[in-house]
């Protein structure tokens, strides 16, 4: 008995030992070491000097990452994919091959995760390619990777993807704000979309839901917008583009610095010449913008830009929703805004200034930015379906001032609203006025109660 | 040469082995040696007695050390980094994920083990006289198993423990008046965060640990000292009355201390009476065994048994890594680590019946066995129905939290384990 114990215990001990030994040989044949191998080989293919060739087989194993510190990212993708940045590579078999067409965004400065999708720490090919339990961000596939240019590239016009720019004017113009939250601002009957983009929601489901809502989600409350196919592709596209990761930001902040271009699209986008003028051309209810960049400092005219009412208590202009990005590219216009440009601007406008189309526009501007439009449509007319509400729809505004006052409208707003219901037994509808005085100011709300007076139709007949 | 001898003389301090002197010097000058007795009785060294189930707890705690502190060197106990580090453990740490694996799996099997070895203690009685303060202690060290099993859930901050520490700290804050305060002590804040995150870590590597080694110290020594093991089951004398206890001096009787001119005593010196044993008769005395190596070549065949166990299934069983942490998106259903879930299945019925008052008793109770059953005999013939009552808290416990880890879905609806749901919250 004691000597089998000594041998059990010997045998055990040996045992621990090759134990040890498969496991660290386990942890010293991952499969990148073969990927290495294969390339190096690729590599000293094209060597016609055998001493370089030796030199270039004999590099030792080991792992490449691109640090993305500000974005907690880590991209190990080119420990595999070495040829990325190689042209000579352009024909080789992947994963070794070139990336064509990348423009300034280089891998080693960007990392691949960004744009792709996956799992830039993992270093086997199925994690790092994400389609794994627990990974919510798998690779995109190719019908969809141009989404993710987005995600910087905020606003104006995306070279080569008008899909974006569609989706994001879908979204701003429909009314999406009214039920769904997008950087804290807009309604909470539906989910908030700030990082829909880094949800794991697959591209084909979301393009599924935005033909019919319910195909695959039963039982939604989001009404069918009847969308296009295009239309939506585009808006599948922008909600991809969504994420709370301050891409553009971080990169810009190490390198991207954005042109007076992109910077004259917003000022045309944003409609800043119903308020301003530059140099005597445009409204003259706003200050006149010509030169203003020799007048304040970049941090003044930034802030101003974030929150007028904090540099000027009082300050009738609206605080617009503008990224760092955007803010530095509008300032970079107005460095060379001339005259000549406002007046062109302002030709190109379909209709020419009033004087009140400061106060409507104002509200026009509210009224689609905090999403109204998506139950009361973009032309007031309401008609979206909201089961047992009477009418079994959101009724139209076109008409409020027969029944209602300025204020009693105003109040409604403020306070919202649970629309009467056709069937006092029936089920609560869906849809329902939220309660707007934490997120709209009292000068909001009476400028969107003036556009909307702006709009009345004549009074029906009376009977 | 000379110098060399003095090093070695100095280390084992002890008289050559060729003399008597030098010979019971080697053990009783060698702490390790120290812990076990000179010899012991070879009926208690049988596996069918105790299964060797203390040893295996203590090699696995061995091995969480070991194990625990390599991992300290990879990872940083703030969120997210913490599980930054985790997937750099998987991907890039050489053996990484061995090592993870070994300290997961080493520490699920602590609590089952220490589970197992409180089961044959009972079932066994040897929590009875003299050995009542022992199993006390070992209760206390069932609890810090626990508490050392949960705060090392937290720390890969991913969903699974973002969640279950969630759950599992909302169970405590249902105790009246102070559950609301030691769950914000606990966190550092009304939720799980980056407060949470280094007060685990602080419990985890160095608070809970601390006081593991201590109570296992005593533990280990009171074994020794309330007389070795207990004698198996099998061997108790037929009738009860198996202890010698301890009689009460006369007043006239001598100090059991040899006067000594040169030396004055302390008061703990001055030893009157017998400590109270079992009884050992003659023929007892003569059946036992050096302990080295007799039970030392038992206790390494046993370690290496853990090892290579723990070894072998971390070299196949991958550790679980959900996705990061994310306090708004809530798993359905969220719940706590496996030993919790029976108690979480309790609270699901009654917050306060199951989730203070339930588990309060079940501590209580477990502390108070040794002086509640006063029973003296250890025969299962004489203890039927404390037995039952035992294997009915045993099997009770198991069947919960069979129930709260396979048979709960999303809402904590009961779910047999083979219908899958389709995940309601899309």
């Amino acid at each position: 008995m004691e000597r089998r114990l000594q041998q059990v215990f010997f045998a055990l001990s040996f045992l621990a030992l090759l134990l040890i030994v498969a496991a660290a040989w386990q942890a010293n044949t991952p499969s990148w070491k073969t990927y290495q191998r294969n390339f190096l080989q690729l590599e000293a293919q094209g060597e016609p000097n055998a001493v370089t060739k030796a030199a270039v087989l004999a590099t030792p194993p080991e792992i490449h990452q691109v640090m993305l510190t500000g974005l907690q990212r880590v991209d190990r993708c080119t420990t595999c994919h070495m040829g990325v940045e190689d042209p000579t590579m352009k024909n080789a078999p992947e994963p070794f091959r070139y990336h064509a067409n990348l423009g300034p965004h280089i891998p080693s400065r960007f990392g691949c995760t960004i744009c792709h999708g996956g799992q830039g720490l993992a270093t086997d090919k199925e994690g790092a390619h994400g389609n794994v339990a627990f990974w919510p961000n798998p690779l995109l596939s190719k019908d969809y990777i141009r989404a993710s240019c987005g995600r910087c590239h905020k606003e104006g016009q995306v070279p080569g993807v008008p899909e974006l720019t569609e989706g994001r004017r879908l979204f701003e113009t429909q009314g999406c704000r009214g039920c769904h939250k997008l950087n804290g601002v807009g309604g909470s009957i539906g989910p908030d979309l700030t990082a829909e983009g880094a949800n794991r929601r697959a591209p084909e489901w979301l393009e599924k839901h935005f033909l019919t809502p319910s195909a695959v989600s039963a039982g939604s409350a989001m009404p069918n917008f009847h969308f296009t196919k295009e239309q939506a592709r585009a808006l599948t596209y922008y909600m991809l583009s969504l994420t709370s990761e301050e891409m553009g930001s971080y990169f810009s902040s190490v390198r991207l610095i954005p042109g007076p271009e992109y910077g004259r699209q917003l000022f045309i986008e944003k409609n800043c010449i119903t308020c301003h003028n530059v140099g005597g051309v445009g409204a003259k209810v706003g200050p006149d913008l010509m030169g203003v960049t020799r007048q304040h400092s970049t941090e003044w005219l930034d802030e101003q830009l974030v929150n007028p009412e904090l540099v000027y208590p009082g300050s009738s202009m609206p605080a617009y929703d503008l990224e760092a990005n955007a803010r530095k590219a509008l300032l970079a216009y107005l460095e060379s805004a001339t005259p000549e440009d406002a007046q062109l601007i302002l030709s190109r406008r379909p209709r020419a200034l009033t004087p009140e189309d400061v106060a409507i526009e104002a509200g026009k501007q509210d009224f689609a930015r905090f999403g109204c439009v998506g139950c009361h449509g973009t032309e007031l007319q309401g008609g979206v379906p909201n089961p047992n509400a009477q009418g079994g729809e959101v009724p139209s505004l076109l008409h409020v001032s027969d029944d209602y006052t300025k204020d009693e409208v105003i109040a409604i707003i403020r306070n919202g609203r649970a629309p009467p219901l056709e069937n006092t037994a029936g089920p609560t509808p869906p849809l329902y006025m939220p309660s707007w005085k934490k997120v709209l100011s009292d000068e909001d709300i009476n400028r969107i109660a003036d556009y909307m007076w702006s709009k009345q139709e004549k009074k029906k007949d009376s009977w | 040469m000379n110098l060399f001898r003095e090093i070695w003389q100095s280390i084992v301090r002890r008289d050559p082995l060729s003399t008597d002197k030098g010979k019971s010097e080697l053990v009783f000058l060698n702490v390790w040696l120290h812990i076990h007795p000179a010899k012991v009785k070879k009926e208690n060294m049988k596996f069918r007695h105790t299964f060797y189930l203390g040893f295996i707890t203590f090699f696995l705690f061995l091995i969480l050390v070991t194990t625990g502190i390599a991992l300290m060197c990879y990872y940083r106990p703030y969120p997210p980094q913490a599980y930054q580090d985790m997937k750099d453990l998987q991907f890039v740490v050489f053996m990484g994920p061995f090592l993870r694996n070994m300290h997961r799996w080493a520490a699920h099997g602590m609590v089952v083990c220490v589970f197992l070895h409180m089961c044959r203690v009972f079932y066994t009685g040897s929590y009875k006289k003299p050995r009542q303060f022992n199993w006390v202690i070992g209760v206390f060290l069932l609890l810090l198993t626990l508490g050392l099993s949960f705060t090392g859930y937290l720390l890969p901050w991913d969903q699974l423990a973002y969640w279950a520490i969630t759950v599992g700290t909302n169970i405590g804050s249902y105790a009246p008046f102070i559950g609301g305060q030691v769950r914000e002590l606990l966190l550092g804040g009304h939720s799980v965060g980056e407060g949470a995150l280094i007060r685990f870590y602080v419990l985890h590597v160095a608070v809970l640990p601390a006081a593991v080694i201590l109570l296992t110290i005593v533990h280990f020594w009171r074994v020794r000292k309330d007389g070795g093991l207990s004698r198996p089951i099998w061997k108790l004398k037929a009738k009860a009355g198996e202890l010698v206890t301890i009689g009460t001096p006369a007043p006239t009787a001598p100090l059991a201390v040899a006067a000594s001119i040169t030396k004055t005593y302390g008061l703990m010196e001055v030893v009157t009476g017998k400590p109270i044993f079992e009884a050992v008769t003659p023929e007892e005395e003569e059946d036992t065994v050096f302990s080295y190596p007799y039970a030392f070549v038992r206790e390494a065949v046993t370690l290496m048994a853990t090892v290579t166990t723990i070894m072998t299934m971390s070299l196949f069983l991958n550790a679980p890594l959900e996705e990061l942490a994310n306090p708004a998106k809530t798993p359905n259903p969220a719940k706590a680590p496996w030993y919790f879930l029976g108690l979480q299945e309790l609270v699901s019925h009654s917050a306060l019946l199951g989730g203070v008052v339930a588990p309060a008793l079940m501590v209580l109770a477990l502390l108070a066995i040794p002086y509640i059953d006063r029973n003296p005999s250890r025969r299962p013939g004489d203890r039927r129905w404390v037995l039952w009552l035992f294997t009915i808290f045993v099997v009770a416990n198991l069947v919960l939290i069979v129930i709260g880890t396979f048979f709960r879905g999303p809402g904590w609806a009961l779910v047999p384990p083979w219908v899958h749901v389709v995940g309601g919250a899309e």
